[in-house]
């Protein structure tokens, strides 16, 4: 009979037609034939991530996105914001579906080691706080036994805050929420007495308030949360190129260029480093596959680290946090940049 | 009744022309039919499990070169994260496994509270959709139109907001003598002190009154005696319940600090998913009540009228359980669609089901496992559902007409 012939033919056809394991590709060239840089942003993050009225994306994590795509396409401008929630952002990743997440997340050795994902450095050092209304009094976090915590779901701040109270044997009721918008609206109505997550987040929440100054951050700190920018793992041109990219920036502000004074400082300036970076003397963008002006229009089209800081998160800004430390190294803070050279 | 069909065997030349040997041949010829359907059928299958295995396998193999953790060896892990309501104890060093169970069982909560709920108020409107009493009329139908055309999501966060802005802080709480608490907190109510102790006492009286009910209400009923027994048990298992309070003590709700603790607890998510799941739902069911109702032939109506009965009498004993027999599949429809809409609580933060997967996804980035899971929790429950609704219709289209 013929059937066994036929069956194991189907057989073949079947294993060969569905257990071809996807390759994962070149990000860089599939970005530059897209033309585009496609990138996972937070959803709504005042000073990270957030769109005005009009569309347009403002924020530091935004404005990573945006160096990224000067440094491979030549042009801040190219990049697809993709707005991500807690929950979707490392399966988007793991998925192919954006090239670079730059969406205030924090790096574990979980996230690191188990998800696919490879964090390329920290943008923003952070730690988890409470944020709590004026007329309850409370100073310090210890005070809150008892309390309804407001938690976005699927963040570290939804372990942290369990771990924080089960140390101090204190008692809370989490409220889980899976958007920041359903959180800050539920804790200004005062359905929670406490609301918890990255003090950075806390103060742009603070400024989406009915009144901001009924509402206080704790000063107690329960948490390091470093934030950086994550991408696939398996492509390790890629992520050269992205996480040299974010020292690009940092180490521009250590240099002092900034955005207006780059064009006169690249011929100017004849401090080796400068000259270097700026690709007058030497082709750094070479090995890491792009051109020798990369970090140069790094910095004009989007400017240095502390520029972008001063932007979307410092004391002028809305949001109106202090550098502290994320200050440069310099200055007494954590930002340090191994040298381009 | 098969005159007309013609006979295979007769109409088959090959039979008819090896005369003496028909039946042996005939029986050959069958038996190779047979084993030919059960090897395509089995070919078939084995496609299927070739196709299902390879995707299986592909998956795998993708997770492996991405370098993605999978396997369910994590439920064993500790989940790290605590959860705000609870059927039973869980503490944040408890495995994803007890997490899981602790989402199902508030899913199973909400579900079959919901159930109950939809059900009684469906009734209630639908027997006020078949009223002559305009006003009456109107409210039911107004009923219906507002809350079966609005979407649920939005039904949902409305209920939420209003819950959450107008109760006042627990500190101002809107208090009923003591006995129960409403606030931004939710709804704290006494219970009897050693509640297990007085669920037991309960049970016990409500059973025994619903036994006694059911016979009592066979001698003199023909329809709606499982209802009186049913009605029957509830009450006396209420009043067994309040009884043992008063002989065991309450434990009534105290503010403390922030903490309301004594008394049992309902919060705002989980009563506002209850309401929202319960009015959407009943007034899907209300239409299948009318359309029950208006399904019966105006015969019975007029042959019930004409015997004297009054209205209430003959929509009670000849409509209504008539409307039933008509009414159950597609209740069991709505059932499920309750079941499912459930997953919903999301976005008011009750912590259902989807709610604990969806914080485990990200805790351990496992989603495929944990969607599988969860995938086959609300499958299993609707099964469920229909294996039930199946059972009641079965015995409800045996009873004598």
């Amino acid at each position: 009979m013929h059937k066994p012939t036929l069956l194991s033919a189907a057989f073949a056809i079947a294993a060969a037609a569905f257990s071809l394991p996807a390759h994962a590709g070149k990000t860089l060239d599939a970005v530059k034939a897209r033309g585009q840089l496609v990138c996972g942003v937070n959803t709504s993050g005042p000073g990270f991530s957030n769109a005005d009225s009009q569309g347009r994306w403002t924020g530091l994590d935004v404005d990573f996105c945006r160096a990224v795509a000067a440094a491979v396409l030549s042009d801040a401008s190219k990049v697809k914001f993709v707005p991500l929630n807690s929950q979707q952002r490392f399966t988007s990743l793991q998925a192919g579906e954006i090239d670079v997440l730059s969406r205030n997340s924090t790096w574990t050795l979980t996230r690191d080691a188990s998800l696919g994902v490879v964090f390329t450095g920290i943008n923003y050092f952070d730690g988890q706080g409470f944020m709590v209304p004026k007329k309850l009094k409370i100073d310090s976090a210890r005070k809150m036994n008892g309390a309804t915590v407001c938690v976005q779901a699927g963040t570290t701040s939804e372990k942290n805050v369990a771990d924080y109270f089960g140390a101090n044997q204190l008692k809370y009721k989490p409220v889980v929420f899976d958007t920041a918008e359903a959180i800050t609206s539920a804790f200004f109505a005062g359905r929670c007495q406490v609301y918890t997550t990255d003090m950075s987040d806390l103060a742009g929440a603070r400024t989406k308030a009915p009144n901001a100054d009924d509402y206080v951050i704790l000063p107690q700190v329960i948490s390091k949360e470093p934030l950086g920018p994550s991408v696939r793992r398996g492509d390790d041109e890629w992520f050269q190129i992205v996480r040299w990219t974010l020292y690009a920036m940092i180490d521009a502000e250590e240099n002092g260029l900034t955005q207006a004074n780059v064009d006169q400082q690249k011929t100017a300036n004849k401090d080796p480093n400068v000259q270097r970076f700026l690709g007058v003397s030497e082709d750094t963008g070479k090995l890491l596959g792009l051109d020798k002006e990369w970090a140069y229009r790094v910095v004009k089209q989007v400017g240095n680290y502390g520029e972008s800081f001063e932007r979307n998160l410092g004391p002028k800004s809305p949001v109106g946090l202090p550098r502290g430390v994320n200050n440069l190294w310099t200055k007494g803070g954590l930002m340090y940049a191994p040298p381009i050279r | 009744m098969d005159q007309g069909r013609p006979d295979v065997r007769a109409a088959d030349p090959l039979s008819e022309a090896a005369a003496p040997l028909g039946d042996a041949a005939w029986r050959a010829r069958r038996r190779a039919e047979r084993t030919r359907a059960w090897l395509v059928q089995g070919a078939l299958a084995l496609l299927l499990v070739a196709v299902v295995v390879g995707l299986a396998h592909n998956v795998a193999a993708n997770l492996e070169a991405r370098q993605i953790k999978s396997g369910f060896a994590f439920l064993r892990d500790p989940a790290g994260f605590n959860i705000g309501e609870l059927l039973f104890e869980y503490t944040s060093s408890d495995s994803y496994l007890r997490a899981f169970a602790v989402g199902m069982a508030n899913t199973l909560r909400v579900a079959l509270c919901g159930i109950v709920l939809a059900s009684v108020l469906g009734v209630a409107v639908g027997f006020m959709r078949l009223s002559r009493h305009p006003l009456v009329l109107r409210l039911g139908a107004a009923y219906v139109e507002v809350f079966r055309n609005i979407p649920l999501i939005i039904q949902l966060l409305a209920i939420y907001l209003l819950v959450t802005q107008l109760l006042p802080e627990s500190s101002a709480a809107l208090s009923a003598g003591g006995l129960a608490l409403l606030s931004k907190e939710g709804l704290q109510v006494a219970v009897p002190q050693q509640g297990g102790l007085a669920l037991l006492w309960a049970l016990i009286a409500g059973a025994a009154a619903a036994v006694l009910g059911l016979h009592a209400a066979r001698r003199w009923l023909d329809v709606g005696a499982g209802l009186v027994a049913l009605a029957s048990g509830f009450v006396a298992a209420a009043i067994a319940w309040v009884v043992a309070g008063f002989v065991l003590g309450w434990s009534q709700p105290v503010l403390d600090g922030f903490l309301i603790s004594g008394g049992a607890s309902l919060t705002p998510e989980f009563l506002s998913l209850w309401l929202g799941l319960s009015l959407f739902t009943s007034a899907s069911i209300a239409e299948l009540v009318r359309a029950g109702a208006e399904a019966v032939p105006a015969g019975q109506w007029h042959a019930a009228l004409a015997l004297g009965m009054t209205r209430g009498r003959a929509i009670a004993g000849v409509v209504f359980p008539q409307a039933l027999r008509l009414a159950i599949p597609p209740l069991a429809s709505q059932y499920m669609n309750l079941i499912k809409n459930s997953s919903l609580a999301v976005v008011i933060g009750y912590p259902d089901l989807v709610s604990i997967g969806n914080t485990s996804i990200n805790q351990n980035g496992q989603a495929l496992e944990v969607i599988v899971m969860v995938m086959a929790v609300y499958l299993s429950l609707n099964l469920a559902v229909a294996v039930v609704m199946g059972a009641v219709n079965r015995r409800v289209t045996r009873a004598p007409r």
